[in-house]
């Protein structure tokens, strides 16, 4: 049955009228139009439907909606904000500016098809917020050996998402 | 193949008129006419008018250039090569171009999108034709001869004047009309494919190009234009497509390939209370206004449906047996002489012989089948959806829904790779849409699960060759015979067609040799392939489905080609790199090889190495060689990898990769597509198997169906190498295929053992090792 819940998406909030183990991806796609995140397995298996949820990367196809009530959930949408927000930048400059992470997988074209991209990039920012300069070894384990399950990309983007999250380190830290 | 040819050029020339003045926005219009020329007249019907509705290409009064293709982004790069390329013809920035991709209704010349060469050929003539027209105007204008006239970023200057090219269109309207053959892909018994005109127009003629040497655009790496709406969430993918009162499906499939409905379960009105189970013979769906609904009443529909019992596969453990028993036609294609190379065989010092083999695979996107279709009253169809031949699918769901070709409307967007698997425009989420929309009098999403794809889209059917080749007493080899078999790969066949009983297409079954032959001193060669149907094709969903997949018929040919060469090597006591140079006389190919091996810092050393071993807890480590000649490309690959002989796990290290694709367009994006495909072919060397019981395909989730992570990838090592008098090759495409006879020439340097099936996985690597 339907229940009224109140969510914080992307520094908004929002009342959505839905059953609460609706998984959260379903809510982000239909309810709010938030296209970033997608449905790549529903199993918690791909990650191309990871959202950050408090600053951590969540798997959006598993997660139903109540589990995020009360917390700040972000999609790709939100991300120009939150470094926004992170730089004090005025709001002339917050208008053309993207997170770094998304601004370094356009300067290393990282996307081929671009489906997974949306996940890649939020477990880049998830990483970059707890280790500001990984090593190549890091940026591996983040992105194969955190549970749930490994990320995958099939055009085999993996070199390019590599060269991209560490050119996102050097902007973050200066 | 289903291109027109004519003898003459003489009367293939463009045709350049006024339609005269109009109020606002003035353009140059760019369409195409279908000579009528006295030989072929009969064969050159041109496509009815409503499916040829779009201009090519477009030169607007505001500077702004529109080009219209077909063809599609499939990830490697197409929308910016294309920009690059007729930025060239038309002496404009890339950048002032805008392009149109994919939509049938928008875009007049149809053709697949993994063929960027023919895409590329027609484009380049399209631009060139209009340079030209763009000239005359321009020579009218300014009084100049074209002859004295250059064109630098769409000004025209000549005689101390200049005139911009929306300055030439002002206030006018022109139709320029450009030569072309081919027809609309509609589905054809007689096609081989099941399906004719799937390599779109063909623009005719040759107007003058610009050399290759003078180029500004090409050969540097232009973004692909897509990319910031793909990391900031504003671009619309198909599976974004929402229209209002449209209903979500899931489909609920049978147990097995070949089972039929029996009867269907309810839906639990009283916990869904939107949701409505809809049948057409053996396809069934639960459709909802709302998404989740669907996906939570599917659950206990599919629990409550009954089917028949089917079991008609051997089992994949069973493959190469049933291969070896199936009773082979004769070849469906053959190349090279018979009587030769048996006695080229029967006079050698020596023979070698070897069979390699590898299963099923599977294209298993990121993203599974999505689409949308309104299937409205009046008659008319769209569907929105991501086939990498609109044309084509158009033919499929004109077909399929008895309907007019200039009924249907496809519209393409773009969603995750497919690597080929909708070459033909066949397969997909589509069919079961427009059914369910024509059921329903409603428009329909149609969401397949990752289950759904990996069970139930085409797969890359598995395959044994068996190769020998003789060698004279110098070392050197003198013939090769190889024979291919496997299952047909082109059953684009719509599933929901199939499924419910609707029309289909009826591609025909075979195989072709898909090599290109790199070895012009092996005197003498005969290659047959053999295909057969699909594995348990007599079933009420035609079993095993097959389609081609990335480097298609070639990847497997070359693995046993390569095989071969290296076991001769080892066999003389060559360097495998060696030895290959010893059998060619190519220059391009020699070119990429030592400049390959130079990257590599590839030192000859006897192969296998002498610390080669097949037992021990600690890792052994070998390297590999291969090359591929393949559509206007040289390639090479070396491969280092580390065995653990004790478990069985293989880890690629290192890939050192190298091509010659002629003149290359984009040095980044060929980069990102050699490294990306590098990856594809470790995963398809080390782990990737569709694995199937004698009913259902059981590799059905991301855990049963393994593909390479980012630890696992190697270290990558590119060489590029550009000529400006080769014209264009196909560079985004063959990187997979160049891995795979690489890394199992490493494993056998690393180990003594040769593989003779791929996958390396830790199970099939301990027991080789230990037989």
């Amino acid at each position: 049955m339907a229940s009224e819940l109140t969510l914080s998406v992307n520094g908004a909030k929002q009342v959505v009228s839905i059953a609460p183990d609706t998984p959260l991806l379903y809510v982000l796609r239909n309810e709010l139009k938030l296209s970033g995140p997608r449905f790549g397995c529903g199993i918690a298996q791909c990650g191309a439907c990871s959202v950050l949820v408090d600053g951590a990367e969540v798997r959006s196809c598993v997660a139903p909606v109540s589990s995020v009530v009360g917390k700040q959930v972000t999609t790709i949408e939100g991300l120009p904000e939150v470094w926004a927000t992170q730089k004090g930048l005025s709001a002339t400059d917050a208008a053309k500016t993207l997170h770094p992470v998304q601004q370094a997988w356009i300067d290393e074209q990282v996307p081929q098809c671009g489906y997974c991209q949306s996940g890649m990039i939020i477990v880049a920012v998830e990483l970059l917020s707890k280790n500001p300069n990984p090593t190549v070894e890091q940026i591996k384990d983040a992105y194969t050996n955190k549970p749930p399950s490994p990320h995958l990309c099939r055009c085999g983007t993996y070199a390019a998402m590599i060269d991209a999250v560490q050119r996102a380190a050097k902007v973050i830290q200066t | 193949m289903n291109v027109t040819r004519y003898s003459s050029s003489s009367t293939i020339s463009p045709t350049l008129t006024r339609r005269g003045f109009v109020k606002l926005g003035g353009v140059l219009m760019v369409s195409f006419t279908f000579p009528r020329l006295s030989a072929h007249a009969a064969e050159v019907q041109p496509p009815t008018s409503s499916t040829a509705l779009a201009s090519w290409l477009e030169i607007r009064q505001d500077n702004t250039i529109i080009v219209r293709t077909g063809r599609t982004e499939i990830g490697t790069g197409m929308s910016a090569f294309y920009a690059q390329v007729i930025a060239e013809e038309l002496s404009v920035q890339p950048e002032a171009i805008t392009l149109i991709m994919g939509d049938t209704d928008k875009t007049p010349d149809g053709g697949y999108s993994a063929g960027f060469r023919t895409g590329a050929a027609n484009l380049r003539k399209v631009s060139a034709y209009t340079y030209q027209a763009l000239l005359g105007l321009a020579s009218k204008k300014l009084r100049v001869p074209v002859s004295a006239l250059t064109v630098t970023d769409g000004v025209v200057s000549g005689g101390g004047k200049s005139i911009r090219y929306g300055e030439l269109v002002k206030d006018q309207q022109f139709d320029l009309k450009i030569p072309v053959s081919g027809e609309p892909a509609k589905v054809d018994p007689d096609s081989p494919n099941g399906v004719s005109g799937l390599d779109g127009l063909v623009v005719l003629g040759d107007p003058p190009l610009k050399p290759m040497s003078q180029y500004k655009f090409v050969g540097k790496s232009h973004p692909m234009p897509g990319t910031p709406g793909k990391v900031t969430g504003k671009i619309q993918w198909s599976c974004d497509v929402s229209l209002p009162g449209m209903l979500h499906a899931r489909m609920v499939r049978p147990p097995t390939l070949g089972a039929t409905l029996i009867s269907v379960g309810a839906v639990d009105k009283a916990h869904f209370p939107t949701a409505q189970v809809v049948t057409k013979k053996n396809l069934v769906a639960v459709l909802s206004p709302n998404e989740w609904e669907a996906v939570s009443a599917v659950r206990s529909v599919a629990a409550g449906t009954k089917w028949t019992d089917w079991a008609g596969l051997p089992g994949s453990e069973n493959l190469t047996k049933t291969l070896r028993a199936y009773k082979w036609d004769k070849p469906s294609e053959s190349r090279g002489n018979t009587a030769d190379t048996a006695a080229a065989l029967k006079s050698a010092s020596r023979t070698i012989s070897a069979t390699y083999e590898q299963p099923y695979i599977k294209h298993a996107p990121i993203g599974p089948f999505v689409a949308v279709a309104d299937v409205r009253s009046d008659g008319s169809v769209t569907v929105w959806g991501h086939s990498s031949n609109s044309q084509g699918l158009r033919a499929h769901i004109a077909h399929m829904l008895s309907m007019p070709l200039e009924k249907v409307v496809v519209r393409w967007l773009e969603h995750a790779g497919q690597f080929g698997r909708t070459t033909f425009g066949g397969d997909g989420a589509e069919g079961d849409a427009a059914i369910l929309s024509q059921m329903t009098g409603k428009p329909v999403r149609v969401q397949w699960t990752l289950q759904d794809d990996l069970a139930w889209s085409a797969s890359s059917p598995g395959w044994v060759e068996d190769i020998k080749c003789g060698l004279d007493s110098s070392g050197r080899v003198t013939a090769i015979q190889s024979a291919f078999y496997s299952p047909t790969s082109n059953d684009a066949r719509i599933v929901g067609a199939i499924l419910a009983g609707m029309p289909c297409s009826h591609p025909k079954t075979g195989y072709w040799i898909a090599t290109e032959w790199a070895y012009d001193k092996i005197p003498n060669r005969l290659e047959d392939v053999y295909g057969m149907p699909n594995l348990g094709a007599d079933s009420a969903t035609v079993g095993m489905r097959g389609l081609i997949m990335r480097t298609p018929g070639q990847r497997q040919q070359n693995l046993a080609i390569e095989s071969l060469i290296n076991e001769a090597a080892a066999t003389v006591g060559v360097d495998p790199i060696a030895f290959r140079l010893q059998h060619t006389t190519d220059e391009r190919l020699i070119d990429i090889i030592h400049a390959t091996a130079k990257a590599a810092e590839w030192e000859p050393r006897p192969f296998p190495h002498t610390g080669a071993r097949r037992t021990g807890s600690e890792p052994v480590t070998g390297r590999g060689v291969n090359i591929m000649v393949r559509e206007n490309s040289c390639w090479m690959g070396i491969a280092e990898i580390a065995v653990t002989p004790d478990t069985g796990v293989v880890q690629v290290t290192k890939f050192t990769i190298g091509v010659d694709c002629g003149k290359i367009i984009n040095p980044r994006q060929l980069e990102r597509c050699m490294k990306s495909g590098v990856v594809m072919g470790v995963s398809e060397a080390l782990k990737e198997e569709v694995t199937f019981d004698t009913g259902k395909i059981t590799s059905t989730t991301w855990s049963r169906y393994k593909i390479l992570t980012m630890a696992e990838m190697p270290e990558v090592k590119i060489v590029q190498l550009s000529r400006d008098d080769k014209g264009y090759g196909m560079g985004s495409e063959a990187a997979n295929g160049i891995c795979l006879p690489a890394i199992t020439a490493a494993f056998f340097d690393a180990t003594g053992v040769y593989p003779k099936r791929i996958p390396l996985t830790p199970a099939y690597v301990t027991a080789l090792l230990k037989s």
